[in-house]
């Protein structure tokens, strides 16, 4: 299940793309998830150890991916820590879901990320409660953020 | 700082061609957009000029705010366009807001934490599109990227089962007035981060929220996001005495030559938002006559059938309505 805490909190760390570039595992590009996640979130596609072929920057190093990636990356090989999960598009909505299916996962959200029309599972951890629609969620986040 | 400026920032491999024409202006929307690359590019040009390989057009010097020295950065920054990727906190502070409201420049912020302390309008809220690649000769092309609006002030006439007003004061006053005529339920949200509550609160069946759209950016997408479960509409013009400026009722050319090109008046340094430049202007404007305005209490001859039926008017020209609500 995804959980998610709604608001500030010092527990999260906040600026994710920093926190990636000094913390990057050349092996996470081996993973075939990530290489999902780059090619769907980032229209990019990992050539090499530190060689990632842009569609729309040319040849990049993973520093250059995207914020909202990064976070993603993280979020999926260091479930331990909380992250800043509003570094990233809704276009990153799906992957939170998705990688949360298997084993739990905790993001930290400070605006409303729209999980899509879909039904799911949310464990919003300010309030402990569970929600499976956007329409539930949204009459509960925006009092968070 | 006034004025409204075009910027192209642009090097070999992306372009990237907006405008900014108040205080604030934030960019959200989609990971992957070009947000980050875009504020190094504005970093690299501040650090090395033209010899950075970046090229920047525009009339104001741009740069970049980074750090935890950014306090003092801001105090050595006068009359430029400052640019903030993602990943700072700092922008969510108090401390943040007041630095801002006190200096003269104009910022673009690239946040999606809702900044509840400051003031900016809901059409300053952008995502990063692609328009076009060109160029047949090269395996990557240049990549033409603009700023598009997320959200606009364009209202479709209704009839409302409720108004939700975010003012308590002359606002409420005016459309509390015209509710009664149309037998309307009329609420105050005692201020703009009440809405999302009274909306939430109301199960009446199509919702009318009344706000300052000059400095309603924060509430937005919370505000927006209740859409799915509850039937709103929302009016959000600069302001309430915007309004009134428009209608005609204020005597002067100048009045409307100001309302043509707003940020050509506004000085960033001395009005933190647009609608307290414009509860200043009509103030200034009515003083000592039979409309002179407060903010406090609706002065009632705004409610005389002359007077309502113009702003009433402004209205229905901007929702297309009957000129009845």
């Amino acid at each position: 299940m995804l959980n998610v805490y709604y608001g500030k909190t010092d527990e999260a760390i906040y600026n994710t793309a920093m926190y990636f570039d000094n913390v990057f595992q050349v092996t996470w590009l081996d993973d075939p998830y990530v290489r999902k996640m780059i090619k769907n979130v980032d229209k990019s596609e990992v050539i090499g150890d530190y060689l990632i072929k842009s569609k729309a920057l040319g040849m990049i190093s993973p520093k250059q991916l995207s914020g909202g990636v990064k976070t993603l990356i993280l979020t999926y090989f260091k479930p331990e820590i909380l992250f800043n999960a509003s570094t990233c598009g809704d276009n990153c909505a799906r992957w939170f879901l998705d990688m949360s299916k298997k084993n739990d996962r905790t993001i930290n959200l400070r605006h409303v990320m729209d999980f899509g029309n879909g039904t799911f599972d949310v464990h919003v951890l300010n309030t402990d409660q569970v929600v499976h629609s956007m329409d539930e969620l949204v009459l509960i986040a925006g009092d968070l953020i | 700082m006034t004025g409204s400026y075009d910027i192209v920032v642009k090097n070999s491999i992306v372009q990237f061609k907006f405008r900014v024409s108040r205080n604030i202006t934030i960019l959200r929307g989609d990971s992957a957009t070009g947000k980050t690359t875009m504020v190094d590019m504005v970093r690299q040009h501040a650090l090395e000029g033209d010899a950075s390989g970046v090229s920047i057009s525009t009339q104001k010097e741009c740069t970049v705010l980074t750090g935890i020295r950014w306090q003092d950065e801001i105090r050595g920054i006068r009359d430029s366009i400052v640019f903030i990727d993602e990943g700072f906190s700092f922008v969510s502070s108090d401390e943040f807001a007041r630095a801002i409201r006190d200096s003269d420049n104009y910022y673009v912020i690239a946040t999606r934490d809702s900044l509840f302390n400051l003031p900016y309008s809901i059409k300053e809220i952008y995502r990063i599109r692609t328009v076009s690649r060109r160029s047949k000769y090269q395996e990557y092309d240049r990549i033409y990227s603009e700023f598009y609006p997320i959200y606009d002030d364009s209202v479709k006439y209704v009839r409302p089962d409720a108004v939700i007003v975010e003012d308590s004061n002359a606002a409420y006053d005016f459309f509390n007035a015209l509710c009664q005529k149309e037998g309307i339920r009329c609420i105050s949200a005692a201020g703009k981060t009440g809405i999302y509550s009274k909306i939430k609160e109301t199960t009446d069946g199509v919702v009318l929220v009344i706000a300052d759209g000059a400095a309603f950016g924060s509430e937005m997408e919370r505000v927006m996001s209740l859409r799915r479960v509850r039937n709103t509409v929302l009016f959000l013009p600069e302001s309430f005495e915007w309004l009134i400026l428009r209608s005609g009722l204020i005597d002067g050319a100048e009045v409307q030559d100001i309302l043509k090109s707003p940020y050509d008046y506004i000085e960033s340094g001395r009005y933190f938002s647009w609608e307290r430049f414009f509860t200043v202007l009509l103030t200034e404007r009515t003083v000592d006559t039979h409309l002179q305005y407060s903010k406090r209490r609706l002065n009632p001859n705004y409610l005389n059938d002359r007077e309502a039926s113009a702003i009433r008017k402004v209205i229905s020209d901007m929702t297309g309505g009957d000129g009845q609500t």
